[in-house]
């Protein structure tokens, strides 16, 4: 489905730091590698998430990947096609969805950009009426879609977008930040919708996101970059096993803890009436817990997993 | 094509829409354009008046000139008034979004919509220009088809430069300036170039060339050009327009995608 081959991508930006006249008259230009060799390949049906600090070349993967970029090397194949090509029956099947980028008419209601759409991408009557209900009914989008796009907020802009962008039913979605600047709500709304549409369809999604909550909820396959490089391409869960090996015991007490108590603790922790804070690696806190709770006189207790940020820091930190 | 005629037509269906959104600037924008027009008009015919001829044109064949140069300059900014606006598309991103669609960019970027406004300002023009057509009473069919075909041929070199100005926005975000050049050099035909002593002459006919795009339309329908002339200008068209979609393929392999 999507093929990458030792793919660079290098940018060429002016020089900063010189005068006026230096850069006028001799102007000078340095080159900024984008992309260093990356390989990697992505089956028909997946769900993708793409991550890694800004600069680090996954919107550049994405844009090269929709046919938007010329790859400086390396050989490139999505459906079977060669992206730059930009032949039409790769483009009709193909989705690029920009979180803050607006495709629709801006003094228009959304239904005028859909109507458009099903020209552009050659769509029946039958199709459009069923894929848009659809994607109405997916998104709750029914009191939006008549509405001009300038007087939308940007959670009911952005389901706007999806559907204009969706509306031809993709078989391949690239999509950049597509919950950026987002509250909760419409965060979660996109999410659970991304989720429902990957799962009814079986469209193969490549998504980037500042949010790793979005990714975690998402993706079981996950490919970090970070300087134009991969650093771990594989399960989500494989990832948070190699770099997570911590949990945190959180403990809600009813009694305080006597001091000749505390002092017999070894492992590290916080305290702080009523909460009783330990982090450690689950095997010891296992020990922990099979050698004090009984001493303690608590209300609740919780076992939890380091956030998905951490450990996502700690992967492009290499540290585990 | 059928497809693109299509295209074509509900994006100015839409562009006319979004244009009735704003009906107060249309109102003013059509008042300019009438005043410009009422200017110019003006001026040549003070210029006419007082010279009996214009460079050895009378008074009707350099308002022929006068109405060609609007009747081109007209339908140029009626069917690419899109590149008006193509450096916003370029700095804010937004050109990904076109480039992938599943139609060439230029019915987009180029084309995009047939500007309105425009449109009910080349009623006149083309009424005028008949008007004067049939006052200075060279219209047979041979040189009303030599004038048409040098008419298409201006299209084809004004939609070369358009494409030029593009992938330079492309590749430098420039646009504007660009643009405007084109408008300023332009109007140096809005009389016969021939007013301009050589070099000027020859530089603003083949070099720029607007002499080829604006004045030769009229001299070909007064059988004032030899074949000669008449095949260079047709080459030019046709050369400039292979570079231009030549320097189209260049920008969009370096384009880098500004605004994300």
């Amino acid at each position: 489905m999507i093929k990458v081959e030792n793919l660079i991508k290098v940018y060429k930006s002016q020089k900063g730091n010189r005068s006026f006249l230096q850069d006028f008259f001799k102007r000078e230009y340095e080159e900024k590698p984008a992309l260093k060799q990356i390989s990697f390949e992505i089956g028909s049906g997946e769900l993708v998430g793409f991550i890694g600090p800004n600069g680090a070349g996954k919107t550049t993967t994405l844009k090269i990947l929709a046919g938007i970029l010329y790859p400086t090397s390396g050989k490139v194949s999505v459906l079977g096609h060669v992206p730059f090509d930009k032949e039409k029956e790769f483009l009709k099947q193909i989705s690029f969805v920009m979180g803050q980028k607006n495709q629709l008419i801006w003094e228009l209601p959304p239904r005028e950009s859909y109507l458009l759409n099903k020209e552009i991408y050659e769509i029946s009557d039958v199709a459009f009426q069923k894929h848009l209900a659809d994607l109405i009914d997916l998104l709750e989008a029914k009191e939006i879609v008549d509405k001009p796009v300038r007087t939308l907020s940007l959670g009911q802009r952005m389901r706007a977008e999806l559907i204009a962008a969706l509306i031809h039913r993709p078989k391949v979605m690239f999509l950049d930040e597509p919950t950026i600047g987002l509250d909760i709500f419409a965060q979660t709304t996109i999410v659970n919708f991304i989720k429902e549409y990957q799962k009814q369809f079986k469209a193969t999604i490549i998504l980037t996101s500042h949010y790793m909550k979005d990714i975690a909820s998402l993706a079981k396959r996950v490919i970090l970059i970070d300087k134009g490089q991969i650093l771990f391409d594989g399960l989500l869960d494989k990832l948070i096993r190699s770099y997570s090996r911590e949990k945190t015991l959180t403990i809600i007490l009813k009694k305080s803890i006597p001091a000749p108590l505390l002092e017999k603790f070894k492992l590290p922790f916080e305290y702080q009436m009523p909460l009783l804070k330990i982090k450690a690696e689950k095997t010891q806190l296992l020990k922990f817990m099979a050698q004090y709770l009984s001493e303690l006189e608590f209300s609740d207790f919780t076992l939890q997993d380091e956030p998905i940020e951490e450990v996502i820091k700690k992967a492009f930190r290499k540290k585990p | 094509m059928k497809r693109y005629l299509k295209l074509y037509w509900l994006f100015s269906v839409q562009s006319l829409k979004v244009v009735w959104q704003h009906k107060t600037g249309v109102l003013f924008f059509m008042f300019g354009k009438l005043i410009r027009f009422l200017m110019f008009l003006f001026f040549v015919m003070i210029l006419v008046k007082n010279t009996k001829t214009l460079v050895g044109y009378t008074f009707n064949e350099t308002l022929v000139f006068y109405f060609t140069f609007n009747v081109i300059d007209t339908l140029t900014q009626m069917l690419f008034r899109e590149v008006y606006r193509f450096r916003w598309l370029v700095t804010s991103g937004e050109l990904d979004g076109v480039l992938v669609r599943p139609y060439h960019p230029f019915i987009r970027v180029l084309l995009g919509g047939l500007d309105i406004l425009d449109l009910l300002m080349l009623g006149p023009y083309l009424a005028l220009l008949t008007y004067f057509l049939l006052q200075i009473g060279l219209t047979t069919s041979y040189n009303l088809s030599l004038y048409l075909l040098l008419v298409v041929n201006s299209l084809i070199i004004a939609t070369a430069f358009h494409i030029v100005v593009l992938a330079l926005g492309v590749l430098t975000t420039e646009v504007d300036h660009t643009i405007m050049i084109y408008r300023d050099l332009s109007k140096l035909a809005v009389v016969p170039v021939d007013i301009y002593r050589e070099p000027i002459r020859s530089l603003v006919t083949f070099v720029l060339p607007i002499g080829i795009m604006m004045t030769y339309p009229v001299k070909g329908l007064l059988n004032m050009l030899n074949w000669n002339l008449i095949i260079v200008s047709l080459v030019l068209g046709l050369a400039s327009l292979l570079f231009s979609l030549w320097l189209w393929g260049r920008a969009l392999k370096k384009y880098q995608s500004w605004g994300s």
